[in-house]
C-alpha cells in the first residue's frame, strides 16, 4: 500500500484573550477534496502535534460550510479567507493558520467580530417599517439597482475585507469597508432610502468613510466578489452631496 | 451636525492636490530652467524677485508654509492609522497605499532639512540669494546631498501623482474599476515624466 500522504499545518494558537500566542504543528492525512475546516475537524478528533504531544484541540468557528455564513474566516497562508472553501489542493504547504488579529482573539482561531455588528447599528443597517403589505401592494425595488442591491446583500460580515484593510484594526477607528458599503445597500432600498441622509451623516463622522485610504485590498479579499471599492466611491460622492446640503440647506 | 473629521479630511485632500501640487509644479518648472544653464535659472529666479517682498513673504507663509504644515501634521495622524501590509497583500494599489505613507514620512524629514537649510539658513539668515552657482557648488561638492534631493523629489512626485488617483476616488470622481485604472495609469505616467525631468535638471549640474 502506498504511503499515506500528509498535510502539514502550522497553527498560531492562543489560550485566552490576553495570553501570548504560540505555534503548534499538526499532520493531517491527505484526501481528495480536503479543505481547511475538514482538516481542523481531523485535528479536533486527534489533537496530537507532530512531536507526538497530546494538546488541547484547536478552537475555531464554523457553521454553514458553504461560504454563506462567514463564521470560519481566518488568515490562511497570510491572507484572510473562509476556511470552509479553502481547498488543500489550492494551498501552498505547509499551511499556516492564524486568527484574524484585526479583531480581538478569544482563543486560538476564534475571534470576536461583534465590532462589525456595532458598526452596522451605527450606520443604521436596517429598514424602518411601520406596517406590512400584501405582496402586490409593497413598494418595489428599483429594477435598475436591484442587481447591485442583491450583490451587496451577499455580504456575510465574515470580516475578510476588515482583516485585509490596512486602515482597520486596533490602531484605527475606521468601521471598515463592509459596514460602510452596507449603508449603500439600505440607501437603495425603496423604504430604506428615506433614511439615506441619516446614514450618510453617520458615515461622515469620525471613523466613517473618510478613514478609507484607497488601498483597495477589500475588493480583492471579498469572498463574495462584492465591488466594494465601486460602492465606496459612490458613497464618497453621496457624502459630498450630503455635506453640501448640510451647509446650504440651513 | 458638523462633522469636523469629514471637513478636515477633505481639506487635507484639497490642500494636497491644489496648494502643494502648485508648489511642486513651481519647483519643477523653475528648477528645470537649470537645463538652460546659469543664465536661464538665474533669470527665472530674478523673475520671482520681481514680486514685491511683502506679497512674496505672504505667499510663502499663506500658500506654502501653512498648507504644508497642515497637510504634514494631519498626514502624520493619518499615517499612524495604517498598518501597512503589502507583504501579505501584494496588490499594486496596496503597494501604492504603503508607498504613499512611506514617502510621506521621508518627505517630512526631507522638507524640514530642505526648508531649514536653503530657505531659513542660506537665504533668510545668511542673506545669500539662491542662484545656479550656489546650487551647483552645493550639489557638486556634496553628491550625497544631490542624491538625497533626487530621492526627495521622486518621493514628492510619487506622493503627488498617487494623490491624484486617490483624490479621484475620495471625491467620487472615478467610481468604477476601469476609470480608476485609467486615472491611475495616467497619474503614474505623469509621475514617470516628472521624475525624468528631475533627473535631467539635477544631472545637468554635474555635466555643465
Amino acid at each position: 500500500m502506498a504511503e499515506q500522504k500528509k498535510v502539514r499545518f502550522i497553527i498560531e494558537r492562543q489560550d485566552g484573550p490576553d495570553s501570548a500566542p504560540y505555534t503548534q504543528e499538526f499532520d493531517v492525512d491527505y484526501r481528495p477534496g480536503l479543505n481547511v475546516v475538514a482538516a481542523l475537524m481531523e485535528i479536533q478528533k486527534n489533537p496530537v502535534t507532530v512531536d507526538g504531544k497530546k494538546v488541547a484541540p484547536v478552537v475555531w468557528e464554523c457553521n454553514c460550510l458553504e461560504k454563506v455564513c462567514g463564521a470560519c474566516m481566518m488568515v490562511i497562508n497570510g491572507k484572510a479567507r473562509q476556511a470552509c472553501c479553502s481547498l488543500i489542493d489550492n494551498l501552498e504547504q505547509p499551511i499556516r493558520l492564524q486568527p484574524a488579529r484585526t479583531f480581538p482573539v478569544i482563543r486560538d482561531l476564534l475571534i470576536d467580530r461583534s465590532v462589525m455588528f456595532e458598526s452596522l447599528k451605527r450606520i443604521q443597517g436596517w429598514v424602518e417599517v411601520d406596517g406590512s403589505w400584501e405582496v402586490k401592494d409593497a413598494p418595489i425595488q428599483n429594477p435598475y439597482t436591484a442587481q447591485t442591491a442583491y450583490e451587496i446583500s451577499h455580504c456575510m460580515t465574515c470580516g475578510c475585507c476588515m482583516e485585509a484593510c490596512p486602515n482597520v484594526g486596533p490602531q484605527s477607528d475606521f468601521i471598515g469597508p463592509s459596514p460602510t458599503v452596507q449603508a449603500y445597500l439600505f440607501n437603495l432600498h425603496p423604504l430604506g432610502k428615506f433614511d439615506a441622509p441619516k446614514r450618510l451623516n453617520a458615515l461622515m463622522e469620525k471613523g466613517g468613510i473618510t478613514s478609507c485610504g484607497n488601498s483597495q485590498n477589500c475588493v480583492q479579499a471579498c469572498p463574495k466578489n462584492i465591488k466594494l471599492t465601486t460602492y465606496l466611491a459612490q458613497l464618497n460622492r453621496d457624502v459630498n452631496k450630503q455635506a453640501l446640503k448640510n451647509i446650504f440647506n440651513h | 451636525m458638523f462633522h469636523t473629521t469629514f471637513y478636515v479630511r477633505r481639506l487635507h485632500s484639497l490642500v494636497g492636490l491644489l496648494a502643494l501640487g502648485m508648489v511642486l509644479f513651481e519647483h519643477i518648472f523653475t528648477n528645470s530652467m537649470a537645463l538652460g544653464g546659469a543664465p536661464a535659472l538665474n533669470g527665472a529666479l530674478a523673475m520671482m524677485e520681481l514680486i514685491p517682498h511683502p506679497i512674496f513673504l505672504g505667499l510663502e507663509i499663506g500658500a506654502i508654509a501653512t498648507p504644508l504644515l497642515f497637510h504634514a501634521i494631519y498626514g502624520i495622524y493619518i499615517c499612524l492609522q495604517a498598518k501597512n501590509n503589502p507583504g501579505r497583500y501584494g496588490y499594486v494599489r496596496n503597494w501604492q497605499f504603503a508607498l504613499q505613507r512611506w514617502t510621506a514620512w521621508f518627505l517630512v524629514v526631507f522638507l524640514v532639512w530642505h526648508v531649514f537649510y536653503l530657505r531659513i539658513l542660506t537665504k533668510g539668515i545668511a542673506g545669500v540669494p539662491i542662484s545656479y552657482e550656489l546650487l551647483q557648488n552645493y550639489f557638486v561638492a556634496n553628491p550625497a546631498y544631490a542624491l538625497l534631493y533626487i530621492i526627495g523629489m521622486f518621493a514628492a512626485i510619487f506622493h503627488f501623482c498617487n494623490g491624484i488617483t486617490t483624490f479621484c476616488m475620495t471625491w467620487g470622481i472615478a467610481k468604477g474599476p476601469r476609470v480608476q485604472n485609467v486615472v491611475s495609469a495616467l497619474s503614474m505616467g505623469l509621475c514617470a515624466v516628472l521624475c525624468l525631468v528631475t533627473l535631467a535638471f539635477m544631472g545637468s549640474y554635474f555635466v555643465m
